[in-house]
């Protein structure tokens, strides 16, 4: 009887109800092709033969039995870019392990709601969130910390985030305080309260501030530029903008670093490939994604 | 639950823990043994993508024995916007290294702080490296208020591009080479609308262009240089005596505009040449879109790069023009400059006594052995030397380990710091190919040659002039588009109205500023 009424109500949605579906829909439908078709562009063109003749929209079709793997062979054959891809994972892992280890003791402790100073803290954090220290003291901070050419240099000045600490601190404010009551009562310290009863709780949003994080650290060209001067530290986006940037590399000379691979699908095969450890991961972590930064960004 | 957390607990504390000693890891300790000095080097890599030289490099045990430095290298950015900060951060915290490459803009920057050493009293120091690599010109280059505080080492190539035609396609319409700027029309329109290909296509265009903009090569850019050298207009600035100033104020500039117009309106020109980038603009050619270009010389003939055109079309050939003559008998492929590669020494370093270390050095690489050693690796692993002592790829053991191959580039990253475009290099960097289709003798050598023999136009310093501010840069580049676009319209009148405005916007004080610089510097023609 009850699921008749649903089913009626579903059956009674207006014209213009209809029309709003369509609309989102064909929205979706467009936001899809806005993000599919340079994806999908830039598949092709990675897999492109040498001797190619034809536009780019015509390359878009190019049956998979014309493509060529040579861009793939080229990267993979590559010293370079293996060590690249080796470097950025060292700072991916770091990265997200000190973003989180250091991240979730401070949105803890901002959201104990007795914690005294507890609004003058929050203000200390946000201020370098507003007003940026700039690009020369951050430097002079890491030279005096002997951090120059070390890959710590790459996530540790980066490693708490105002924002992600933010989201991460009204997400630990959502959970009932009855239960860290309890727990205090029976005489858990804090530490053991944030481990033992809201870590558990808070899948979702460490896994979504884990993805900030590791986003952050796995595209960050600029820190990298800046501080890693050895050449064997260079992580993937240094590598990529190099070969981005060497359109003309064999303008000056016979020779090219990826054999005889075109430099156009050698281009779209280094941003392809330095993209698959992202894509792969979003979809494992889409679960909680969606969950997490929505509760996290209910309370402000 | 309580046993799961627990796990996790340990699993991200030995995490974090570990993690800190394991991802400080850096460079080697910079500390050297007694009596070594340490040298730090940030270079510009010959190719930034290849990978910097191993660390068992020979050529590190080599600088060590016989000249007791100990050189750490550092590859610099890709793009000069990024070496610019990366240096600029590293002055700010007075950790600039020992000798590094630098933008002159940069080093304009650096020296009024007394971060870099004056570096007169090393030419004297380096005499085979000075013989080869620093005339007077290049000594001009990097000097601020009578001293050089940079060692300007020649740079790319000059006059290294030529305006092409294809040949087939004049031979399939009967058509003869264009020599004056109507007769290129003529052609152009009848590579676009007579089927100079023959596959029955509207698939042709007469001219291929894109917009490569540079700070002496202002807008329409490089490639349209021998458009506008038919009317005089040629380059941003004009650098002789009796004209200098920018060329946007000359009549010619109009005229060409006009004629630029012309070949927009008829459609003569491949439409997409405000749209393409570099790879696009090669790519078309090399897929037969247009019958005429601007082309640097390796970028048209060396192997890999003539490799897709000529298995494309076996048929089809391009020759090199004389560029075509204005009404007033103008005519000219473009400016030329000198270009140079900058590298300065750190006060830090002269302070701590490294100057005359860093010219032993500079002038080690100029030696024999340096100038092999950076430039093609080691005799038998990365080259052979052929009949005439040319260094080749051939006859090594391992095609891999040559200077061509993907381990042996690596070892060349620092050629750039020998090579003075002397005869051994050019000969070894463009041999002489069959190609593989159509069984062509090709020679990006000879290409180059003949290309330098065309009429160029003297403009050297023209890029060390003052640059507009990127307002009155937008404003100059967008509406000279608009004038072609016909966002605009385009005649006499509205052009004076719109030089005017241009003037007063900050034009004539960039004009005024650049005539100034010119005779400052000894710079007009």
């Amino acid at each position: 009887m009850r699921k008749k009424k649903q089913v009626s109500a579903i059956a009674a949605s207006t014209k213009g109800d209809k029309v709003f579906d369509f609309l989102v829909n064909l929205f979706l439908v467009f936001m899809l092709v806005v993000i599919a078709v340079p994806m999908w562009s830039t598949i092709t063109l990675s897999f492109r033969p040498n001797a190619y003749i034809g536009s780019n929209l015509q390359g878009m079709f190019l049956a998979p039995w014309k493509w060529s793997t040579a861009a793939y062979r080229a990267l993979l054959g590559n010293d370079g870019f293996l060590m690249a891809f080796k470097n950025s994972f060292k700072i991916l892992i770091g990265g997200v392990a000190t973003s989180l280890f250091l991240t979730i003791p401070l949105a803890y402790v901002l959201s104990i709601q007795s914690l005294p100073g507890r609004r003058y803290l929050t203000i200390l954090i946000i201020i370098p969130y507003i007003f940026n220290v700039g690009l020369i003291p951050t430097y002079l901070l890491v030279t005096k910390l002997g951090l120059i050419d070390k890959i710590m240099a790459v996530f540790l000045p980066g490693a708490v985030s105002t924002y992600n600490t933010l989201i991460m601190r009204s997400f630990f404010e959502g959970i009932p305080n009855e239960l860290k009551e309890s727990a205090r009562i029976d005489g858990a310290s804090e530490i053991r309260i944030l481990v033992m009863i809201i870590l558990p709780l808070s899948k979702a949003i460490i896994m979504t501030i884990g993805l900030f994080y590791g986003v952050g650290f796995w595209n960050d060209f600029f820190r990298a530029m800046l501080y890693l001067n050895s050449n064997k530290l260079q992580p993937l986006p240094i590598l990529l903008r190099n070969i981005l940037m060497a359109s003309g590399m064999n303008e000056f000379v016979e020779i090219s670093a990826f054999g005889d691979a075109p430099i156009e699908a050698i281009k779209a095969a280094s941003v392809f490939m330095s993209a698959i450890p992202m894509i792969v991961a979003y979809p494992f972590i889409q679960k909680y994604f969606t969950k997490g930064t929505l509760l996290g960004s209910v309370k402000g | 639950m309580r046993k799961q957390m627990s796990t996790w607990l340990v699993l991200v504390t030995i995490l974090a823990l570990v993690a800190m000693p394991l991802f400080s890891q850096g460079a080697a300790d910079k500390k050297a043994s007694e009596g070594t000095t340490v040298i730090e080097l940030w270079y510009g890599a010959a190719m930034t993508e290849a990978g910097p030289p191993p660390e068992d490099w020979v050529g590190f045990q080599i600088i060590k024995d016989k000249l007791n430095i100990d050189l750490k290298i550092t590859a610099l950015p890709s793009s000069e916007g990024d070496q610019d900060v990366k240096i600029q951060a590293a002055a700010a915290a007075n950790n600039l290294p020992d000798l590094f490459m630098v933008r002159r803009e940069v080093l304009a920057r650096l020296v009024p702080q007394g971060l870099v050493a004056p570096v007169d009293d090393l030419y004297a120091k380096m005499p085979v490296r000075t013989a080869n690599h620093y005339d007077e010109v290049s000594r001009r280059n990097a000097m601020f208020n009578g001293k050089s505080y940079g060692l300007s080492d020649p740079g790319a190539i000059i006059k290294n591009e030529g305006l092409l035609i294809r040949k087939d396609w004049l031979d399939n319409l009967g058509l003869a080479v264009p020599t004056t700027s109507e007769e290129l029309f003529t052609v152009m329109r009848a590579f676009t609308f007579n089927d100079p290909d023959r596959n029955g296509k509207h698939d042709t265009w007469g001219y291929g262009s894109f917009e490569e903009i540079g700070s002496y090569e202002g807008w329409p850019g490089r490639r349209l240089q021998p458009i506008f050298g038919a009317f005089g207009a040629e380059g941003t600035w004009d650098m002789t005596e009796a004209n200098a100033g920018l060329s946007v104020f000359k009549d010619g500039f109009y005229d060409a505009m006009v004629y630029l117009k012309r070949m927009v309106d008829e459609g003569v020109i491949d439409p997409n040449w405000m749209s393409y980038k570099k790879d696009d603009f090669r790519a078309a050619w090399k897929q037969g879109r247009f019958g005429i270009m601007r082309e640097q010389n390796a970028a048209y003939a060396a192997q890999s790069n003539y490799a897709p055109f000529d298995q494309n079309f076996p048929d089809g050939q391009w020759i090199i023009i004389d560029p075509p003559k204005g009404p007033k008998g103008h005519a000219s492929v473009g400016p030329y400059t000198a270009n140079f590669r900058v590298y300065a020494i750190s006060a830090k370093a002269a302070q701590a006594g490294k100057k005359d270390k860093i010219a032993e050095l500079l002038e080690w690489m100029a030696s024999d052995e340096g100038y092999y050693l950076l430039g093609w690796g080691v005799e038998g692993v990365n080259y052979t030397l052929d009949a005439n002592g040319i260094p080749v790829a051939a006859g090594v053991p391992d095609p891999d380990y040559s200077f061509t191959g993907p381990k042996g580039q690596v070892v060349t990253q620092l050629r750039n710091m020998v090579f003075y475009n002397g005869d051994v290099e050019l000969y070894a960097r463009y041999p002489t190919y069959t190609t593989a289709v159509s069984k062509k003798q090709m020679s990006a050598l000879d290409v180059l040659r003949e290309m330098q023999t065309k009429k160029w136009t003297p403009a050297v310093g023209s890029n060390t002039l003052p640059t507009p501010n990127a307002d009155l840069k937008r404003f100059y580049e967008q509406s000279l588009s608009e004038f072609i676009t016909g966002k605009r319209t385009l005649n006499r009148a509205n052009w004076n109205v719109w030089l005017e405005e241009f003037r007063k916007l900050g034009g004539q004080a960039w004009n005024d500023a650049g005539v100034a610089s010119m005779k400052e510097n000894n710079l007009l023609n």
